[in-house]
């Protein structure tokens, strides 16, 4: 009898520990994907939105968006030095080469040898790394002069990013007299959007007509970046953004995203604007943490007119090497649903990705192709757009 | 029942601990270790030698090792090794010359047959050299090719494996080899051509402009469903099939489709058993997801991005497949002492909690010593390759080297071959009112299991932080 109930126990348990595995799996499969299982998914309340102001239009002044000119030179140093993941300064390109080759610069050695040429000599500190970097011709640089008229008609001008290559944004620089702006101390700040090659290296260009400037950078800097700050003989404030929005005036907040980025960069900063009676708008220097990523967060974060996202500008980081995924498919169909009024995309937004908008008939702001920009499927080098 | 071919080699050995005590799992795991973190410096690191964690130049030879790892040691017992020698060999010469053996055949397969001979004279993108002619830099032509070649070792190390474990090698067992192996490695590869055709053709057409849709149903069928026209969905349910594959054959010990004792009908169930139990695991896994961190908003990037999510689903089968793997190698299947349905439960808990750890000391750590991304979403961010790689190690270790140096090799006694042979067909569970009773129970437990998982993941979703400020 006693040995009958063992058994039975023990037929019990098997039975249990064989029942919670089919009950567990079974449930795991026959609920988890279905529209039931996604019914308690409530729309979350868009929380307390900050009520940031307006400010009556904002005129962008493309300087550069032609971050390199050739992508397979670029993406050959990129793969020859190990790929995506290596860490930017060791690539060897300018202005951080050491004249020993692919994958063996050092944010040190580079650094060093300009040290003392920066920023006031930078025609001899770009020839001496024409000869020690990697490929000098390719550089080119991400950069733009932001106007913005306050409801009061102040006129505030900002800079976003100061390129890459010290030969390239001088000119630009010139061609759009930024460098006269920057000697007037007519611009207020710099924001870097991030410590990548193409928009940050080129620092010593702004420091150079304007060592006073503010500059506003993500808290993701690594230690190198703020070095190089420091060495290009900036003496104004340098703001390191730690808070998710940073109020600049009324409608206008810089918002930090924190994503990681390919050759070792991390973290974002994009502005965000609320054009009067017309809505958001949106500035990046590439959109590393990605567009609708970006709107997600300005819609549960931010108040502004007509509850509309009527802007964006600037790189939007889908094809920047003129590489395809599937992915970003996803993205040129889904974006139709956010019904922007004006797109003025270019840079890392790439080539394929314009294209892509235009002939799903999204309101792309075409360019005019000057200055060594690719294609008037976007705005181009020289080119303005008016929020 | 076709089960009396001769047995295996590795059904015919048995692993003794030259040591007792945990000496032998801590001598192993401390060479496990030192070869990982020392091939990996030399293969997979951006900051290493050959850097081949592009991503996808280093998943697809990670991948395709793999792949032969099974197909020698599961599909051709070891051929073209003699039995004598493989019984017999010094385990660390054993070790190399098979391990440099199966690199030859990699490397044969996916620059030979892969790159040339499909790439060349068949599918333009399994070619990188093509796709550089056709103005695709040479970074993106080789990611894009070794993206599809990857694929069919995805496919086929779900079908390789599972042929041999579900299917019981059926209706070729008892084939001399290398007919078997032959046999099974073209049917197999037979199939994952056509998977790989139904699943990941569309995927690769969209990777160019304009679409391809003269070769390819452009975009993907399944693009409502997924929420995605990325073919990370298909990447999300073979990987759960993988892995349920190696779960089923070692911790389950192939338990409980073992119970079935009519052949067809046994292995027609253990097939199709393994892949729903992975759309369970697929599904769940995605939704898990959906409740820690929100809903997908399509077109977004990273954690976010549904197709993220979907590739995801298969990160993390792949994390609880290592602590799978280990318990099997390791640890002797532990525990033991329980009936075989309670062994099995507690074994997949433990193994469960060991890949949450694996998860989290991944994603906390990773980036700081394996020179790969921080976050998790990062399209450099691809922790498949180092686990395959770690897993890959394990493989040798245990297939190649029968475990030296904790462990040696013995030849099983005929009775420890008949009881071997015994448990294709487990008679350990029977029918009895109070095994339905508990079964009834049990299935009770497992559901409300479920439904605290369902419940507590938002709350945990909200106070748990792996890695700081990152997405």
């Amino acid at each position: 009898m006693s040995e009958q109930k063992t058994t039975s126990r023990r037929d019990f348990v098997m039975g249990a520990a064989t029942g919670i595995g089919a009950g567990a799996i079974g449930a795991m499969g026959l609920y988890s994907y279905t529209p039931a299982a996604y019914k308690h998914f409530v729309s979350l309340p868009r929380g307390n939105r900050e009520e940031f102001g307006a400010v009556r239009s904002v005129k962008i002044t493309n300087i550069s968006e032609t971050s390199w000119f050739d992508n397979a030179t670029l993406m050959g140093d990129i793969q020859a030095a190990g790929g995506l993941l290596v860490n930017q300064y060791t690539i060897g390109w300018p202005p951080f080469g050491n004249g020993k080759g692919i994958a063996r610069g050092s944010f040190e050695s580079g650094l060093e040898s300009i040290r003392k040429m920066i920023p006031g000599n930078l025609e001899e500190a770009w020839a001496l790394q024409s000869k020690l970097g990697l490929h000098p011709e390719n550089p080119g640089g991400f950069s733009c002069l932001i106007e913005v008229e306050s409801l009061d008609g102040t006129l505030h001008k900002y800079l976003l990013d100061s390129g890459w290559s010290f030969d390239w944004m001088d000119k630009a620089f010139k061609r759009e007299k930024i460098d006269q702006m920057l000697a007037a101390h007519e611009i207020e700040a710099l924001f870097l959007s991030h410590e990548h090659w193409d928009h940050f290296w080129g620092l010593p260009v702004t420091v150079k007509y304007d060592d006073r400037i503010p500059i506003y950078t993500h808290n993701g800097f690594y230690k190198e970046g703020l070095q190089y700050i420091a060495a290009t003989g900036h003496k104004g404030k340098l703001f390191v953004q730690d808070k998710p929005i940073e109020r600049i005036i009324p409608g206008m907040v810089v918002v930090k995203y924190d994503v990681p980025i390919i050759n070792r960069v991390f973290g974002e900063t994009s502005l965000a604007f609320n054009i009067k009676d017309k809505g958001l708008l949106s500035i990046s220097g590439c959109n590393h943490q990605g567009i609708l990523q970006c709107t997600s967060f300005l819609r549960n974060n931010l108040k502004y007119d007509n509850d509309k996202f009527y802007g964006i500008y600037g790189g939007l980081h889908i094809s920047p090497f003129e590489d395809w995924d599937p992915k970003y498919d996803d993205l040129v169909i889904s974006l139709k649903q956010y019904e922007f009024d004006k797109i003025g995309c270019n840079h890392c937004t790439g080539v394929i990705t314009a294209h892509k908008f235009v002939e799903r008939g999204y309101p792309v702001v075409k360019g005019t192709a000057r200055f060594r920009s690719k294609t008037a499927d976007y705005l181009g080098n020289g080119d303005t757009i008016v929020f | 029942m076709e089960t009396d071919s001769s047995p295996s080699y590795l059904e015919s050995r048995k692993l003794v601990k030259r040591w007792s005590g945990p000496w032998p799992v801590l001598a192993n795991t401390l060479m496990l270790a030192a070869l990982f973190y020392a091939t990996w410096w030399v293969f997979q690191d951006p900051r290493g030698i050959m850097r081949l964690y592009t991503p996808y130049v280093g998943y697809m030879y990670c991948r395709w090792l793999l792949i032969i790892l099974i197909w020698v040691a599961y599909i051709f017992d070891y051929w073209p090794f003699r039995r004598g020698w493989i019984e017999r060999a010094n385990p660390l010469v054993k070790g190399v010359v098979l391990t440099a053996f199966s690199v030859a055949v990699m490397l044969l397969i996916i620059e030979g047959f892969f790159m040339r001979i499909l790439g060349d004279y068949g599918i333009s993108y399994m070619s990188p050299d093509r796709l550089e002619a056709m103005g695709i830099t040479r970074f993106y032509a080789l990611e894009y090719a070794t993206e599809a070649i990857m694929m069919f070792a995805v496919i086929a190390s779900w079908l390789s494996p599972a042929w041999v474990v579900a299917c019981e090698n059926a209706p070729w067992a008892k084939l001399p080899q290398p007919t078997r192996g032959i046999t099974i490695m073209l049917v197999t590869f037979l199939f994952s051509t056509i998977i790989y055709f139904l699943t990941m053709h569309s995927h690769m057409a969209i990777l160019f402009y304009p679409w391809q849709q003269y070769t390819a149903i452009t975009p993907g069928y399944w693009e409502s469903f997924a929420n995605t026209v990325s073919g990370n969905f298909h990447i999300a349910w073979i990987m759960c099939c993988t892995v349920t594959v190696w779960l089923y054959e070692t911790i389950w010990e192939r338990y409980p489709f073992n119970l079935i004792k009519t052949d067809w009908l046994r292995r027609v169930t253990s097939f199709f058993g393994i892949v729903a139990i992975a759309f369970a695991l697929c599904f769940f896994l995605f939704y898990a997801q959906d409740l820690a961190w929100g809903e997908t908003i399509r077109g977004t990037r990273r954690l976010m991005a549904p197709d993220w999510r979907w590739l995801h689903v298969g990160e993390m089968a792949i994390f609880w497949l290592v602590p799978m793997l280990f318990l099997n190698f390791y640890c002797g299947n532990w525990p033991t002492k329980f009936s075989r349905p309670v062994n099995v439960a507690l074994r997949t808990l433990i193994t469960i909690v060991a890949a949450i750890a694996l998860y989290i000391a991944y994603y906390k750590t990773a980036h700081l010593f394996l020179g790969v991304q921080k976050g998790y979403s990062h399209p450099q961010q691809f922790p498949m390759i180092p686990t395959i790689w770690l897993i890959n190690i394990m493989l040798i270790n245990m297939w190649f080297m029968d475990g030296w140096p904790g462990w040696k090799a013995v030849p099983k006694t005929a009775d420890e071959l008949a009881a071997a042979r015994q448990e294709i067909v487990a008679d350990d569970v029977r029918w009895s009112p109070a095994l339905g009773y508990g079964l009834a129970v049990g299935v009770i437990g497992g559901v409300a299991v479920y439904v605290l998982f369902v419940n507590i993941l938002p709350w945990l979703g909200q106070i748990v932080t792996i890695i700081e400020g990152s997405a």
